[in-house]
């Protein structure tokens, strides 16, 4: 007995011996993955205390091809119809300049050159410029600082619906996809003085936008102006914000925000937290006195001239403002397959209700396309795109994008917007691919389903195509 | 316990330790810490090259800030993407549980979960600057030699780190250390269902902000082994970061200067 106990920690050393010998090539095995091209080292050349250099800007030209089929719907759409197809160069640029170690400049824009079904040619319709961005900042204390210019003020952690970004309205220019991520970045800033300070895990932001152009009509594909930075559309209100957020504990950091324009008051908050490895929750909120959909649409459509201001409407009016709040809800989760799925949950209580609904087809079916009445309907969801609100009160929101899927370099996203009243939906598919550092491709498709008295059923647009090819400078 | 019986553990305690078990576990990961990071705030830039299929494929750069967080003795990052012009200027900040992804083409900070600081190029540099003492619990398997990225063998420490607390992005990692010097060889880094995600070969000693440091890792794609990355460290700087850097608010005032 006692010999064999003394054998033990020999066998036992001699078990660890042969364990780590079997490891051994097991692990040195995992050299065999380097490719041969990684195998020598990069040459030393990291001298200490340089900085790096960071690019610019961006610079990128894309041509974008878009085809669409029409549907016809219940209530007919007033001329000018949609195009079936759209042909788009575009040159984005976007470059800051350090003209001092306190002082920069930004410029953000974009030059399209057009062509389409419903554009004649040549024409100044052919040739558009969008100037989304162009302020000066300056930072006159250490982390306080004071911008001045066109600059894009946004607010939110939502994707599909922004209730706090206050300064999204009639911002939007010619997107090339719904995609709400993309509209983020298709639009035009707002003419405005800055002032923030950052504080060790707290910020406070103050800014404020003169009126500096009088209201306008919609702008519809075929009278936009080629120069004009378009103020009308960011401008006609004297408005201001006030935002702060604070880190109460935890990275646990609430937005509250206060907005005011010559015609409301509004009051915001927006928080986004980790719950886990994978998840991430957020809400958004924002409420304010204000009117319906309908009724905003009615007055600013009758104030700028396209609706006349003595007609009656075809649907209910209510010129009762009251409490109206604006709600996103949602979750991301992230796999391991890096796949980011986003769910929400969006209220517009401004918006259409079902008897809405019911009383907007039941005044448009079966007028001629060339009615008043038919204008007006369709001009009360023209305001709600060019408001960046979705017509109806309650919608669901499912967006996923997954990062070199099933190959390395291609990005498939989609979305889903789905009305919870009536149940049609949006449907939009993207897939990119990245041929190299310069050049990148990519498709989208886009789906609008439902029943014909449905949100998106009665939309002109059933499916549309747009294919891309972008070269990056 | 009889003599004999204790005799034989006690050689079998000093046969398996091997000369470097007078430092636990623990002192050895974080002395490796300090090998692979200064204690003061820095910078550094990491040229990132993909090779996927044994040839190159892409090259990305990044600027990293990094500034040691006292609480927690995990480093806070921000990292900016220099390189490819596509991507040029996003910027990721990752601060324990406070992680913020902005893009300076919506000019919006969207937060993200730890999974997803795990998709992207911006994950491997946070990878790099991990203080794993900080959110791992370490054992010691064994020692043993194995080859290094220039197939030199190596006396290590094969070190098994259990994550310790939920800041830890993954759920556990193998790591081999070498004896005496403390130099990272290899990790291994396990998700939470015990799949193997990603293997690091460390290389390229050299002097860099005061001590021999590795320069250079490759990165094993063990999902897809056909991918392999390099991440190249360079023009190194002791910076001051002030605080107010790590939050979302800063994220588009970010300036390399």
């Amino acid at each position: 007995m006692t010999v064999r106990m003394r054998l033990l920690p020999l066998i036992g050393a001699a078990l660890i011996g042969a364990a780590a010998a079997q490891q051994k090539p097991d692990e040195n095995s995992d050299l065999e993955l380097i490719p041969k091209a990684a195998q020598a080292p990069a040459p030393a050349s990291n001298a200490e205390g340089s900085a790096p250099t960071a690019a610019p800007g961006k610079i990128y030209l894309e041509n974008a091809f878009t085809q669409s089929w029409q549907q016809s719907g219940l209530v007919p759409i007033p001329p000018p119809q949609p195009p079936d197809w759209q042909e788009r160069l575009l040159l984005d640029v976007r470059k800051d300049w350090r003209l001092a170690s306190t002082v920069t400049l930004a410029y953000s824009g974009r030059v399209n050159l057009r062509a389409g079904q419903d554009l004649s040619f040549p024409s100044h319709e052919n040739a558009t410029n969008d100037l989304r961005e162009a302020y000066a900042s300056w930072e006159p204390l250490e982390r306080t600082y004071v911008d001045a210019g066109r600059i894009n003020l946004k607010s939110g952690v939502a994707l599909g619906f922004n209730p706090t970004d206050f300064f999204r309205t009639r911002a939007v220019v010619e997107p090339l996809s719904v995609d709400p991520v993309v509209l983020r970045e298709d639009r035009l800033g707002t003419l405005m003085v800055r002032t923030q300070r950052i504080w060790a895990g707290a910020s406070l932001t103050a800014a404020f936008a003169p009126a500096a152009a009088s209201r306008s009509p919609i702008y519809r594909n075929d009278n936009l102006p080629s120069l004009n930075p378009m103020f009308d559309r960011t401008n006609a209100l004297d408005r201001f914000v006030l935002k702060g957020n604070a880190d109460i504990g935890g990275g646990f950091s609430p937005e509250l925000l206060f907005y005011r324009d010559t015609e409301q008051t509004r009051w915001g908050m927006n928080v986004a937290q980790s719950a886990g490895q994978s998840v991430v929750a957020y809400a958004e909120w924002s409420g304010g006195r204000s009117a319906s959909l309908i009724d905003d649409a009615l007055r600013f459509g009758r104030e700028t001239g396209t609706l006349p201001p003595a007609a009656p409407s075809a649907l209910p009016e209510n010129a009762l403002q009251g409490f109206q709040s604006q709600l996103a809800l949602g979750a991301s989760y992230a796999t391991q397959t890096r796949i980011t799925f986003n769910l929400e949950y969006h209220f517009y209580q401004a918006g259409f209700s079902r008897t809405d609904w019911n009383n907007w087809f039941r005044a448009g079916q079966g007028q001629p396309n060339t009615s008043p009445i038919a204008g007006e309907l369709w001009y009360i969801r023209a305001y709600a795109v060019d408001q960046q609100v979705p017509v109806s009160r309650h919608s669901i929101f499912l967006r996923a994008d997954w990062v070199d899927a099933f190959i390395p370099k291609l990005e498939l996203s989609g979305f889903a917007d789905v009305d919870a009243q009536d149940g049609s939906r949006q449907v939009q598919l993207t897939a990119d691919y990245v041929l190299s550092d310069a050049w990148t491709v990519g498709a989208l498709a886009l789906v609008n389903s439902g029943g014909q008295r449905s949100d998106f059923g009665s939309l002109p647009q059933g499916v549309s195509v747009l294919l891309k090819v972008a070269r990056y400078f | 316990m009889r003599p004999s019986i204790s005799i034989a553990c006690l050689a079998l305690a000093l046969l398996s330790a091997g000369p470097g078990f007078a430092q636990t576990a623990q002192e050895i990961v974080a002395a490796t810490d300090k090998v692979r990071n200064p204690a003061q705030p820095f910078r550094t830039t990491i040229t990132l090259t993909e090779y996927v299929a044994g040839r190159e494929r892409d090259r990305d750069a990044l600027a990293v800030f990094s500034k040691e967080d006292p609480a927690t003795r995990q480093y806070r990052n921000l990292v900016q993407y220099l390189e490819p012009p596509r991507d040029a200027g996003k910027r990721v900040l990752l601060d324990g549980h406070s992680l913020w992804f902005f893009d300076p083409d919506s000019k919006v900070s969207v937060r993200i979960s730890p999974q997803q600081r795990l998709i992207g190029q911006a994950a491997i540099g946070d990878i790099l600057t991990v203080n794993l003492a900080a959110d791992y619990a370490a054992t010691i398997v064994a020692t043993e030699k194995i080859d290094d990225a220039a197939r030199q063998p190596r006396q290590c420490w094969h070190l098994d780190l259990k994550a310790a607390d939920d800041l830890a992005v993954y759920s556990r990692v193998e790591y081999w250390v070498e004896v005496g010097s403390f130099y990272p060889i290899k990790g291994k880094f396990y998700s939470d269902s015990g799949r193997l995600l990603k293997i690091l070969y460390f290389r390229n000693f050299a002097e860099r902000l005061g001590a021999i440091r590795p320069t250079e890792q490759i990165i094993i794609d063990a999902v897809d082994t056909s991918l392999v990355t390099t991440a190249t460290l360079g023009e190194f700087a002791f910076q001051e970061i002030p605080e107010a850097w790590f939050q979302r608010d800063y994220l588009p005032r970010l300036q390399i200067k």
